[in-house]
């Protein structure tokens, strides 16, 4: 090598090493080749939490009532939540216009800063105050709250009462460490439930199950994998299933050429691909990729969804999915309009 | 067990480096005297999905003329249950600054444990020069299940296939080290997960050469999250006639 080769040799390397030091709020290139917030840890965390707060237990029995003439939930992704809140306000307002009984997010909710995260807070937290106004009344006497419409209400303080949205993680809620900040506003990032539709012949609780997927790191980590093969995510087996929902951040199906995104391995794509035929998926929900796309492989229909953030798509559009299921079971997908659009600066 | 393996297998890396003298022939690139070389390997390593794994790969080339070559390939995994077997060729184009190959690829690959058929169609250039050598070129995937029959299926938009690696002596030199970062390997092409890791290889008689390498190949990469995904070792042997 000659001296001149091996100065640009040795610049080139410097630079790799300075590049791959560096960050800002959005990137973290150190992460290209390791990660600094591990899938193991996320999931046997998550795992625990599932479990010590009965999440699926949490929810199913609240709505109970309220599906029997069918029901619709809201589906968005990649908001990307900085200082401007209005399409996740946009959201929430137009489920609770509609009547949605939840909303699911696929992930990438808010980028990784403290900031951000009580922004998202705020959100969530303004959200609950009009869900509780609309769906609750309050008892002067008891202080307490009661869902309208339920048959048997069932009294609840407002800390107890769950606003129902339910996120996947993605990754840049975790980049720079952002787990302790995404966990302690939501807890679990692997969980499942079911809503109760209706009740069979022989008397058993008909439900449709929704699983959430831990694929922020790109690989579900040898610990969910295990627990799917487990079995933890079938559900239970003295519930007759009609409809399967899958929640993932990661996407199976790239929509376009060189788009720079990771989906997963290909033993993983495999093992996903047979797991849904298993779990009898009707519809596999995806983002990431901040492209819609839409296929049906199997019988299982895969919908990508854009991103609603402002920032990635700063025009208004058809970004969320909503899905209604009616009184006979009959399930339809429509595409939301969003219309929020951030001021000029 | 698993941790038993890998270590003797790194070690006999390890130690191969150090014993080996001789020159190496570069992977497929004519060296005015040989035409065939056959060459297998054994790897192991554990995957997230598979645990751990291990197999027997074997390769042919036949250099036609000092410019054209074919060959093909085979192997077989355990653990992760897996059959590959596919045909390849080219044609190399000396350049002042090493060579630059036009490669072309048909592969089949059967999932055995999740009942996938894959099949892959490669082509791609490759720079190759005395330390550096830089791959670029296109894949085509499509994939389906055995359970669902041939009509179900899946054909990928085309991945963009890269590769570059850097070796810390002159390639003519009987022994070399390197690393090296892509997103493919012998038998499996991805998308945008970044394998990276070690190569070596080691003359050890006139026709013998030994190679390996360590290779990590992460989830997640351009999700800034890379995760531990697989990590295996690969020991061969080529010979050449």
């Amino acid at each position: 090598m000659t001296m001149k080769a091996r100065h640009i040799y040795i610049a080139a390397t410097l630079a790799a090493v300075a590049m791959l030091n560096t960050s800002c709020e959005k990137v973290s290139p150190q992460g290209v080749l390791m990660a600094g917030t591990a899938v193991e840890d996320r999931v046997e965390m998550s795992y625990k939490y599932y479990r010590e707060n009965n999440m699926e237990q949490k929810f199913d029995y609240d709505l109970e009532d309220f599906t029997k003439d069918g029901y619709s939930f809201l589906v968005g992704a990649d908001s990307h939540i900085t200082t401007d809140l209005g399409r996740m306000n946009e959201m929430f307002q137009i489920g609770l216009d509609n009547d949605d009984l939840f909303f699911c997010h696929l992930g990438d909710i808010a980028d990784t800063k403290p900031d951000y995260y009580i922004n998202l807070q705020n959100c969530l937290s303004e959200a609950k105050v009009k869900y509780v106004e609309k769906y609750y009344t309050f008892d002067e006497e008891t202080h307490e709250y009661y869902r309208k419409g339920a048959q048997i209400p069932l009294p609840k303080e407002y800390r107890d009462i769950q606003f129902p949205f339910f996120p996947v993680v993605g990754n840049h809620d975790l980049t720079h460490n952002g787990w302790a900040l995404w966990s302690n506003i939501f807890g679990s990032s692997f969980y499942e439930f079911e809503v109760a539709v209706g009740v069979d012949d022989n008397g058993k609780l008909i439900c449709d199950h929704f699983i959430f997927l831990d694929t922020a790191s790109g690989t579900l980590g040898k610990l969910q994998v295990d627990l799917i093969e487990q079995g933890v995510l079938d559900g239970k087996n003295y519930y007759n299933y009609r409809y399967t929902f899958v929640f993932s951040h990661t996407n199976i199906f790239l929509p376009q050429h060189m788009q720079f995104a990771s989906t997963f391995p290909r033993e993983e794509a495999y093992f996903l691909l047979k797991q849904f035929d298993k779990w009898e998926a009707s519809i596999v929900f995806c983002g990431h990729v901040h492209k819609w796309d839409e296929q049906v492989f199997n019988g299982v229909y895969f919908l990508t969804l854009d991103s609603m953030s402002e920032r990635n798509s700063p025009e208004p559009g058809d970004y969320l999915v909503r899905v209604n299921i009616d009184k006979d079971g009959i399930l339809d997908i429509e595409k939301v309009h969003m219309s929020y659009v951030a001021p000029k600066k | 067990m698993r941790k038993i393996i890998l270590t003797l297998l790194l070690t006999a890396s390890v130690v191969s480096v150090a014993i080996a003298q001789n020159s190496y022939i570069p992977y497929k690139t004519f060296d005015g005297e040989h035409k065939n070389e056959i060459s297998g390997y054994a790897m192991g390593g554990n995957n997230v999905v598979t645990d751990g794994f291990g197999g027997l790969a074997v390769s042919y080339t036949r250099h036609l003329t000092p410019r054209w070559h074919v060959g093909g390939d085979a192997q077989m995994q355990f653990g992760k249950e897996l059959f590959s077997v596919d045909v390849q060729g080219g044609y190399r184009l000396p350049i002042k600054w090493g060579n630059i190959s036009f490669d072309g690829k048909i592969m089949y690959n059967f999932y055995h444990k999740f009942g996938f058929h894959e099949m892959a169609y490669n082509i791609s250039a490759t720079w190759e020069s005395a330390y550096v050598d830089i791959r670029l070129g296109e894949t085509l995937v499509h994939y389906h299940s055995h359970v669902w029959g041939i009509g179900w299926g899946y054909t990928e938009t085309p991945l963009l296939t890269f590769g570059f690696g850097v070796n810390i002596r002159h390639r003519d030199n009987p022994w070399n080290l390197g690393l090296f970062f892509r997103n493919y390997d012998d038998f499996y092409y991805e998308n945008w997960n970044i394998n990276w890791g070690i190569r070596w290889y080691a003359r050890i008689k006139q026709r013998w050469n030994l190679f390996g390498e360590f290779n990590i190949r992460p989830a997640g990469s351009m999700s800034q999250l890379a995760s531990k995904y697989e990590g295996s070792v690969k020991l061969g042997l080529k010979y050449k006639w």
